[in-house]
């Protein structure tokens, strides 16, 4: 079969490093074609090839599309031709409606006014080619992200768009959503639009992909039909090596009770209606609760409420290592012993444009004072002991964050939190986005956190990650808790359940 | 840290050299000693107020009312001294206090009411014009009574005498010296990358020549004016807050990320309170010389110096969204602004051009400012 899109021995050079050596990759018609990689391993770099962001011209080798060569000037262009990228941070605007999000910048016009009823019509058709089903004059941002997402594809579609590249599309998706989206993009095949399909969650590309490669380093490793290979094979072909144990939790004696919630209930703001209804929780020490649900259930503001950067109580108490907190901010938290990770790192965790060592401090300047200035010395090395005992993968402290692969950017995000020394962390979705032997470190960073007497609590949309890490495991449904289990008598079927708000019968 | 040169770095020498070239040619009195000297006096007052700017920039705000400020602490001081005689140290006090607690003010009700500086300071901007006009009623108020010279007009007249100007240079480079070896020693101790020895020295050589050069010019004169050793002062304690304190540091995490400091424990509120009361403090100071350098507080003073601020910082390398900028940067920004207008001034130039001239400069910084931040 002839290739619909081919990039044939691609090279790309960035001033001191080079991205991609020689990459070779083809996407057939009516296909789905799974990139796998860890992260730095030149994914991305590929993508912005293929979508005219790094324009022709700017890389050595060659790219064809329907067997002809091509030569996109900019990501217009590469549209022009039928190619489209959803990225992993969406490029929908909040406040505007559902409708003109789908037309910005193509608004359909009759003389110089917006033609709106065509507009909406039009929408309303696009909509439901991707099985959506909401009011047009919707803000976007009042959707879920999974909505947001089929937004995106839609407004993809609606542009004659026959590639359609997606980058981590399910990175900050529940597993419900998951399998909408999954659903979409088989349907998508069946009416002939190939795919790129970008992520790390290897069951979702071995539920979807026909075929995948592999880059490591910025080579092609492999190209398999999904049929002939597995999942140990992809991970050995991503980190050249095999992962026996995935989710190696070693699970240590629970001590006293550090955190406990006791009927908490809050809202995002004094008079609106509350998001928590009353939650109540414990966690003790060398253990790890795990906290689970659907998007929008509740769990990320949960940790954020606890932690002082969201919403306003409304009943309840929060009882840290024997101290309440009460109307908390961040930085009485961090002082009461309790630290964050956030799920969103690059919106809460860092500050992108400066070095790692600046970064890695932040949390604990006040405490690294000599009089009223700053103990230089004694920062660089808590810097230095956290920059190496965490393997950030960095010339040095001086790098800047912004440039750093994703997983150094989580384990830069963790190593300011634990340089708090906190005796509760938080981690909000610590793997999302991360590659699979930064995954690796993460879970065996929870296990010497946990040895060393910390409570953990754990929130994670994976269910699979979920169990192998928690000793106990919480789910939310809408704002609520949906039922509470032990790790040995968590299943998924039961976790789903009480996500979903639902009791198994015979439990 | 290690130095790097930017096109922007030479870029902004180049254009210094520009207008200095430009200046000289156009007027032989552009380089004389007497000019200089007012020029560094000039400097050494946009300079003061930059700095101050510099603080709230960071953290990604804004202060459009700080030349209205300088306008009205002058204002205050001058008619205690003039109308109330009261000794000029004893007025500087109530005018200093008024300032800390304006900015107080203001910046307690940007973060707290979560309103936007840039309307704050507007509305800062014309009530302190109409407060300003109020305490002078529009009169010409001088700074000292009967022409005495007192604390208040010698802040713009006292020179240091040449011997001691000689002096004290030796002294700032033998404390450059000192600083420049102990940081290196630490850096490399601990395994930091740090500048050639050659290129170390070569920047501390750069700097004597610089200062000597300075000293040179300003003793032929009458010695380095009062204002210079302020600027200097305050550029030293600036240099100290930003670089080498928590709350410095918290600036520029605000200004890069505000909601990742926030989620980090900076307290964010009370970091940027602080940030505007000590921009009070410095409009202050401002006030004091610039209306000292005038020689009376008149309803002009301090007319447009927010702006001069403003593209100094920005001229410097200070972004607008916050989280980026340095105290060197913002002196080398004040001297291109200051070297502009005193040659425009002695040029006779046309207040209309002068205007459009400023205006000019401004627009070009904010949108390189801009274009570099796209990068």
């Amino acid at each position: 079969m002839p290739a619909l899109l081919e990039a044939c021995a691609i090279t790309k050079r960035f001033p001191g490093v080079t991205a991609l050596r020689e990459v070779s990759f083809d996407l057939r018609p009516g296909e789905i074609h799974a990139l796998c990689g860890e992260n730095g391993a030149g994914k991305s770099t590929l993508i912005k090839l293929l979508s005219g962001l790094h324009p022709h011209g700017s890389y050595e080798g060659e790219l064809r599309l329907d067997d002809r060569p091509a030569q996109f000037r900019s990501i217009a262009d590469a549209q022009r031709n039928g190619i489209a990228v959803i990225y992993q941070e969406l490029a929908l605007i909040p406040e505007l409606s559902i409708a003109e999000n789908l037309f910005l910048g193509c608004e359909p016009r009759r003389g110089l006014l917006i033609d709106w009823e065509k507009l909406y019509t039009d929408a309303r058709t696009i909509l439901g080619r991707v099985g959506l089903d909401l009011s047009l004059e919707t803000p976007v941002g009042r959707l879920g992200v999974g909505q947001q997402q089929l937004v995106e594809i839609a407004k993809a579609l609606s542009k004659q768009t026959r590639i359609l590249i997606l980058d981590e599309p399910t990175a900050a998706l529940a597993e419900r959503e998951v399998e909408i989206l999954l659903t979409l993009l088989r349907d998508l095949r069946a009416r002939g639009i190939a795919c790129i399909y970008i992520s790390h969650k290897l069951d979702e590309v071995f539920a979807i992909a026909d075929r995948i490669t592999v880059l490591r380093d910025g080579a092609t490793i492999s190209t398999h039909a999904t049929a002939t290979t597995s999942k140990n094979g992809v991970i050995r072909d991503m980190v050249g090596r095999e992962i026996k144990d995935l989710f190696p939790r070693v699970a240590s004696q629970p001590g006293d009770v550090l955190l406990q919630v006791s009927h908490l209930s809050a809202a995002p703001s004094p008079n609106a209606p509350p998001r928590l209804h009353d939650i109540s929780f414990a966690v003790r020490a060398g253990e790890v609760l795990g906290i689970g649900g659907l998007m929008g259930a509740g769990r990320t503001e949960l940790l954020m409420h606890i932690f002082g950067a969201w919403g306003v109580r409304q009943d309840g108490q929060v009882v840290i290592d024997g101290l309440s907190l009460h109307d908390a901010t961040p930085v009485q938290a961090l002082a009461a012993g309790l630290a964050l990770v956030s799920e969103d790192r690059k919106r809460y965790g860092l500050v992108l444009d400066r070095d790692i060592g600046f970064n890695l401090s932040l949390s604990s300047l006040t405490r690294l004072r000599r009089g009223l200035l700053l103990d230089e010395e004694a920062e660089v090395r808590a810097n230095q002991k956290f920059f190496s005992s965490l393997r950030v993968k960095a010339p040095s402290l001086e790098t800047v964050v912004g440039t750093l692969s994703g997983g150094n950017q989580q384990k830069v995000v963790i190593g300011k939190a634990l340089m708090t020394d906190p005796r509760v962390v938080f981690l909000d979705e610590p793997t999302r986005g991360i590659d699979v032997g930064a995954k690796l470190e993460v879970y065996e960073l929870v296990n010497r956190l946990t040895a060393e007497g910390k409570a953990v609590v754990l929130v994670s949309s994976e269910l699979p990650e979920l169990m192998g890490m928690s000793d106990r495991i919480v789910m939310l449904h809408e704002g609520r808790v949906g039922g509470e289990f032990t790790r040995a008598r968590a299943t998924p079927e039961k976790l789903l359940a009480a996500a979903l708000g639902r009791q198994l019968s015979a439990a | 840290m290690k130095t790097k040169f930017s096109a922007r770095d030479f870029s902004l020498i180049l254009s210094l050299v520009a207008v200095w070239a430009f200046f000289a040619v156009a007027s032989p009195q552009y380089l004389s000693a007497r000019n200089l000297s007012a020029l560094s006096v000039e400097l050494a007052i946009t300079a003061t107020l930059a700095l101050g700017m510099l603080l709230v920039i960071l953290p990604g705000h804004i202060d459009l009312s700080v030349g209205s400020g300088v306008g009205l602490i002058g204002g205050i001081a001058a008619v205690l001294v003039f109308n109330h005689h009261w000794p000029a140290p004893l007025a500087f006090l109530p005018a200093i206090a008024v300032a800390l607690l304006i900015w107080f003010a203001q910046g307690t009700l940007i973060v707290r009411e979560r309103i936007p500086a840039f309307i704050i300071t507007l509305g800062g901007l014309l009530i302190f014009k109409g407060a300003f006009w109020l305490v002078i009623n529009t009169h010409t108020v001088p700074v000292a009574p009967g022409g005495r010279p007192n604390l208040f007009s010698l802040l713009t007249t006292y020179y240091l005498p040449p011997l001691a100007s000689y002096g004290l240079i030796a002294l700032v480079m033998l404390a450059l010296i000192t600083v420049t070896l102990r940081g290196r020693k630490r850096r490399a101790s601990l395994g930091f990358e740090v500048d050639d020895a050659e290129l170390a020295f070569l920047k501390l050589f750069l700097t004597a020549q610089a200062l000597l050069l300075f000293v040179l010019c300003v003793n032929q004169f009458r010695g380095i004016p009062l204002p210079v050793l302020i600027l200097g002062l305050v550029a030293l304690v600036i240099q100290i807050i930003t670089r080498h304190t928590p709350f410095g540091r918290h600036l520029y995490a605000i200004g890069g990320n505000e909601e990742a400091a926030f989620v980090s424990g900076v307290p964010v509120q009370r970091v940027v309170i602080g940030a505007y009361t000590l921009l009070g403090g410095i409009v202050a100071i401002t006030g004091l010389l610039q209306t000292a350098y005038s020689g009376a507080s008149t309803t002009t003073v301090g007319d447009s110096m927010e702006l001069d601020a403003i593209a100094a910082c920005v001229i410097g390398g200070t972004s607008l969204r916050g989280g980026r900028g340095t105290v060197l940067g913002v002196i080398f920004g004040a001297l291109i602004m200051a070297s502009l207008l005193n040659g425009m001034t002695l040029l006779a130039v046309s207040p209309e051009l002068k205007f459009i001239a400023r205006g000019v400069v401004l627009t070009l910084a904010v949108w390189m400012d801009v274009k570099l931040a796209k990068r």
